[in-house]
């Protein structure tokens, strides 16, 4: 009987993330494997910051046109569930004075399919041709059957203009399923005494020689890392 | 003659056309300066009235240099061959293109190589139906084995082989591969409308327990 009270608290602290849907990422074995990473009050935490290309080849939606993206993974201790929720995170450039919270996916979602929506989609398609003829004809002035050949080349280029929208992701449904991948790749929140990992999504964009400090709150403590 | 020196040159510098074409895949911002001018202008008369109405014209102008952008790729590269042979009673010389047989064979029977017999085949490449379905997106699958079966959602969909190129209606959908003796691949992919997504599946082979078995054994 004793044995089952811990496991159904465990049940109990893994269900809302379980049921919430987002799967968020595998978390690397230990905090350390992350380029920062912290401990306090037995919460270890790892984060890094993606790269462009990273963001690129990580995620179907352009994330890059709104949004910096950093990893995080949290390590509970396994006696002490850990809630975990975006409000308790924020980036600010170091040195500033504001700082940014994480946007949810459905509002990332929006902001790629509003900026798709204004896109033109310009397709240009060049084509080059060269042939050969030949052939006898019978010359009007002299009468006489005369043979000739020659060589032909051309060249063209077709563009086509499309209109507004015409872009990748620019539809409802693809708003749909931006949100979806953002969300199911984004960091779970709930309560957990697992270790979890997942995407965070703050809208701002990066810019060069500026530093990143990403800020969690765990268990009321703040925790500062630097995002390299 | 010029024409045609003029030709041939534009015919080799093409392939130098082409390759700056390509890096135009990615995507570049255009912004148009009329209508950025336009804007600029306007905001030049809001600003004149209260701080608060400047701020909102700031925004509007970011708005209007977002709604600006433009984005090139290059599309289908087309390269056509094409020989013909006449034999008729008269000959026209054209001035600009050489000469013609206008007679029994012209126009029925020339055949240019880029407007005879692929002429079809452009035209459905120039309105752009070749190139991207609208509403869906384009998942280009390599597999080893090619034999590997291929699922989506759970539904068989056909062997890898068969399925190098499919067009899905934007989604999220489990995609999974397999073939006997090897280990199965699982992704989940999203599909966007017009969008291409590659996706390498390379099934690793299982390991045989009486193989690693026999392994361990050193003598």
């Amino acid at each position: 009987m004793n044995r089952k009270i811990p496991l159904g608290l465990v049940l109990l602290a893994v269900a809302p993330l379980v049921a919430s849907g987002p799967r968020g990422t595998v978390p690397k074995p230990a905090a350390n494997r992350y380029p920062s990473h912290a401990e306090k009050d037995s919460v270890s935490v790892g984060a890094a910051l993606l790269t462009s290309d990273e963001v690129r080849k990580t995620f179907v939606s352009e994330v890059n046109r709104c949004c910096v993206v950093v990893e995080v993974a949290l390590y509970p201790s396994k006696d002490k569930p850990q809630p975990v929720s975006l409000d308790d995170f924020a980036v600010r450039v170091m040195g500033s004075e504001t700082a940014v919270k994480p946007s949810s996916a459905k509002v990332v979602a929006a902001s790629i399919q509003k900026s798709a929506e204004s896109q033109r989609d310009v397709t240009v398609s060049p084509s080059v041709g060269v042939g050969h003829e030949s052939g006898t004809y019978v010359d009007p002035v002299t009468g006489a059957r005369t043979s000739r050949h020659g060589t032909y080349t051309e060249v063209g280029v077709a563009v086509g203009i499309g209109e507004p929208g015409s872009y990748p992701g620019s539809s409802e449904r693809d708003r749909d399923t931006m949100q979806t991948e953002l969300s199911e790749k984004g960091l779970p929140e709930g309560t957990t005494s697992a270790p979890v990992a997942g995407y965070l999504y703050f809208p701002l964009t990066k810019k060069k020689n500026t530093t990143l400090q990403l800020e969690c709150v765990l268990n009321g403590n703040k925790v500062v890392l630097t995002l390299p | 003659m010029a024409a045609r020196v003029l030709l041939l040159i534009i015919l080799l510098t093409s392939p130098a056309m082409l390759l700056c074409a390509i890096p135009q895949q990615a995507s570049t911002a255009i912004q148009q300066d009329s209508a950025a001018s336009a804007v600029s202008g306007w905001s030049k008369q809001a600003g004149e009235q209260a701080p608060a109405a400047a701020k909102t014209d700031d925004k509007v102008q970011k708005d209007a240099k977002s709604l600006q952008k433009i984005h090139v790729r290059l599309g289908t590269v087309s390269f056509g061959l094409g020989y013909s042979y006449f034999s008729g009673p008269y000959y026209y010389q054209y001035p600009m293109f050489g000469f013609y047989p206008y007679g029994l064979t012209h126009p029925a029977l020339f055949c240019d190589p880029l407007w005879c017999a692929p002429a079809s085949l452009l035209g459905s490449v120039y309105s752009g139906s070749l190139a991207y379905a609208a509403d869906k997106g384009e998942v280009r699958l390599t597999a080893d084995p090619k034999t590997a079966e291929v699922y989506i959602d759970g539904a068989y969909a056909g062997t890898a082989d068969h399925l190098k190129t499919m067009w899905l209606d934007s989604g999220a959908y489990d995609l999974s591969v397999s073939a006997m003796g090897r280990k199965e691949f699982h992704q989940r992919i999203y599909v966007l409308s017009r969008k291409s997504l590659k996706i390498l599946a390379r099934l690793e082979p299982e390991k045989a327990p009486d193989a690693t078995g026999e392994a361990e054994v050193k003598p």
